[in-house]
């Protein structure tokens, strides 16, 4: 069973425990004898059951299980040691166990409430919340049961709810040692890359577009979505202006993949003011990384993407030979982009296909009809890429896989989510069945640039509640903060850094590092194998442990977000920054 | 009190058939996607939440009898449940985020558990009924409205 679906079956487990108990409890209270005992065994047997899955959790990382062995441990401990024995002794009056199943009951619900709305790291101020919560629960049990214990245990339970009250509280509410990112944009570093050899214009505005036979309101670049292909060679001196129309929520770019100097990386708000209605921006960069990029808003940038502000950037190394296409795919109001696509090519022809996912989710992409190569990942070159017949490819959101082939005489196509996109021709080929590629073990693998690192980071993805801001809300965390909370990175130039990405929630998390590529080490503790992946965008799937690391080369103020964008927006993005 | 008791518990009730309103908004929403249930989770985590725990204290306020109260805190524990559920849904996802079978069972018991949920709350309307009728003819004391139930 994998860790992920280990998560899901301990909550499962947890859910099933406090009803159960709850319901024992409830069913003692009004005398029904046997469904009490029934339903309180069964309760007791979840209880037990989660013994397993805790240490099948700690097993796989101390951050799956800490708070469940740290909190929920001794809380269903207690909860077990006071019900199990009116389970078994099986009183005539089954109405003096009501308190004693309620209690376990209130226990196992306030550890579930710990894992579901706070999870990791433990803190005290949520254990002693959980413990007040339980304490008050029964005591008010107490009250309306009738059965009220003697008067001492009676005001020890009233001064323990009221402690735990008071310091969990407390303890909950006091700020963090999570400053802020100077959220000011002053890189004077605006560097001086020459004389531009390409000059772009993208003006962004509201407009109406085709979309799957319908027309569609949208935000575009130049009135069309995608924005405008640009195209460069390596050595090119890029100068894109960005001018705003009429979209309100402003606009930038970022130039997703491409390692840009700080002042050009299109962050609001980081590394420059969003561009209002009716003023403009241009970023100026050489073009020195050959490869398959995209850009798109970073302003808004959930809606803005969502709504079509996006487009494509490929830098050549040379003057392209044979059949380049670009595939960005995309999900406009519904209809997915592109519209499939028919092109002819003689046999023999080299042809690249550059398949982008612009979307916030996970694309299956199948090429039938051919033997290809997955020649780059995230615009890097592959080493010793071997050719695959019949296998799919997931590409995480914001991800790029450029896949090469030689034209048969035979028509091809390419799917994406069983939906042919482009095509040489009719092809009637079932890929849903087709296994996956797992790129970390494809390739030939080259020695570690690296045999060190100077610093290391954990990021634990999960969701829990944020209370800091001037509405509560269930965030996506990052080490148990929301953005703006989370503590930023600092690191040295030159430094290597190592970052340990854990997702403990129930979703994927695509991961996306600005202004750096990072090279995958292991994943799940098992070493890359394949060629070295420099990736700027990859999926860390619900239990999973991605092991990577980067050079510290390139100063500035950087995002570090989920690209999943409601969830970045919901608070899973923080920043990196030079010290 | 009583009378509070009963509106508060309308209003949650009313929220409830709102709930169902807006998951059908959810899905008949062109083109469907995450922000269509907005009202739904909206009402969901936070409304529904706030009238179950103003019902549970208006009933501990009217003195009603314990397992009146038993039954006002039943709803919001199932509503706890219903948003697990939602999320648990989610998770059970393929590779690419296609829903799965399993997925879609979890997913019906959304519903399942969202019908019990209203049941409970229509118990809870008639007793709180029954508690602000029976307030004229005998003294407001809960011990009588406990041994009457």
């Amino acid at each position: 069973m994998t860790t992920g679906s280990l998560l899901a079956v301990d909550l499962v487990i947890a859910v099933l425990a406090a009803a159960g108990w709850l319901g024992g409890g409830a069913a003692a209270a009004v005398g029904r004898r046997r469904v009490a005992l029934a339903v309180g065994a069964a309760a007791l047997a979840a209880t037990l059951a989660r013994v397993i899955t805790t240490i099948a959790l700690a097993r796989a990382g101390w951050w799956f299980a800490a708070e469940k062995v740290v909190i929920a441990a001794p809380l269903s401990l207690a909860a077990v040691l006071v019900a199990a024995p009116w389970l078994l002794r099986r009183p005539v009056d089954i109405r003096k166990a009501a308190a004693g199943l309620l209690f376990a009951g209130y226990a196992q619900t306030s550890a579930l409430l710990v894992t579901v709305l706070h999870g990791y790291p433990v803190s005290a101020g949520a254990a002693l919340l959980a413990v007040a919560g339980v304490a008050a629960a029964t005591t008010v049990t107490w009250r309306f049961l009738g059965s009220r214990p003697s008067r001492g245990v009676s005001r020890v339970a009233a001064v323990v709810t009221l402690a735990a009250l008071v310091a969990g509280t407390g303890l909950a509410a006091a700020p963090g040692d999570a400053p802020g990112v100077p959220h000011t944009h002053q890189h004077p570093d605006v560097p001086t890359v020459g004389e531009p050899t390409k000059r772009f214009t993208l003006t962004a505005g509201t407009a109406v577009v085709r979309a799957g036979g319908r027309d569609v309101a949208a935000w575009t670049f130049n009135g069309q979505v995608p924005g405008p292909q640009l195209t460069a060679t390596v050595g090119d001196i890029l100068e894109v202006t960005l001018r705003n129309r009429d979209i309100g929520r402003g606009v930038t770019l970022h130039w997703h993949g491409y390692d840009v100097p700080n002042s050009q990386d299109g962050v609001p708000g980081v590394t420059q003011a969003a561009v209002a209605p009716g003023q403009e921006f241009v970023y100026r960069f050489r073009a020195d990384q050959a490869g398959t990029y995209w850009y798109h808003t970073h302003s808004a940038s959930d809606l803005g993407v969502r709504m079509g502000l996006y487009g494509v950037l490929v830098v050549h190394p040379s003057p392209a030979a044979g059949l380049d296409v670009t595939v960005p795919v995309h999900t406009l109001a519904g209809h997915s982009l592109p519209a499939p696509a028919q092109q002819a090519a003689g046999a023999g022809t080299p042809v690249r296909l550059r398949l982008i996912n612009t979307d916030s989710t996970t694309h299956r992409y199948a090429l039938a009809g051919t033997p290809f190569q997955v020649v780059a990942i995230d615009g890097a070159d592959l080493r010793g890429p071997a050719p695959l017949t019949d296998t799919a490819v997931l590409i995480p959101a914001g991800g790029r896989y450029d896949l090469a082939f030689t034209a048969p005489a035979a028509p091809v196509a390419l799917f994406v989510d069983g939906r042919a996109v482009w095509s040489t021709g009719p092809v009637s080929t079932p890929t849903s069945g087709w296994p996956v590629l797992d790129p970390l073990s494809y390739g030939t693998p080259a020695p570690m640039p690296w045999s060190r690192h100077d610093q290391e980071f954990a990021l634990v993805l999960d969701r829990g509640l944020d209370l800091r801001g001037l509405l509560p809300r269930y965030a996506h965390t990052v080490n148990g903060a929301a953005d703006p909370d989370i503590a930023p990175q600092v690191v040295r130039r030159g430094e290597i850094i190592k970052f340990t990405i854990v997702n403990r929630s129930l979703v994927v998390h695509p991961w996306h590092l600005h202004g750096h590529h990072v090279l995958v080490l292991s994943r799940d503790g098992r070493p890359a194998t394949g060629s070295p992946l420099w990736m700027d965008s990859f999926d860390v799937r619900p239990g999973e442990v991605w092991e990577v690391a980067f050079r510290a080369d390139n100063p500035g103020v950087w995002a570090n977000h989920c690209h999943n964008l409601p969830h970045a927006d919901a608070g899973m993005t923080l920043h990196l920054m030079y010290a | 009190m009583r009378k509070a008791f009963v509106i508060v518990n309308g209003v949650l009730l009313a929220a409830f058939a709102l709930q169902f309103v807006f998951a059908a908004v959810g899905a008949f929403t062109k083109p469907a996607g995450d922000g269509s249930y907005t009202l739904h989770s909206i009402t969901g985590m936070a409304v529904i939440p706030a009238l179950s725990l103003l019902t549970i204290l208006c009933a501990v306020l009217a003195r009603a009898p314990g397992r009146v109260v038993a039954l006002t805190v039943l709803p919001l524990g199932l509503v706890l449940l219903q948003v697990l559920i939602a999320v648990l849904a989610n998770a059970f996802t393929d590779a690419s985020g296609a829903s799965t079978p399993l997925g879609l069972i979890v997913g019906g018991l959304h519903a399942v558990n969202g019908i019990i949920a209203v049941h409970v709350v229509v118990s809870v309307q008639r007793a709180a009924h029954e508690l602000a009728d029976a307030t004229g003819a005998v003294p407001d004391d809960a011990r009588v409205g406990e041994s009457a139930a």
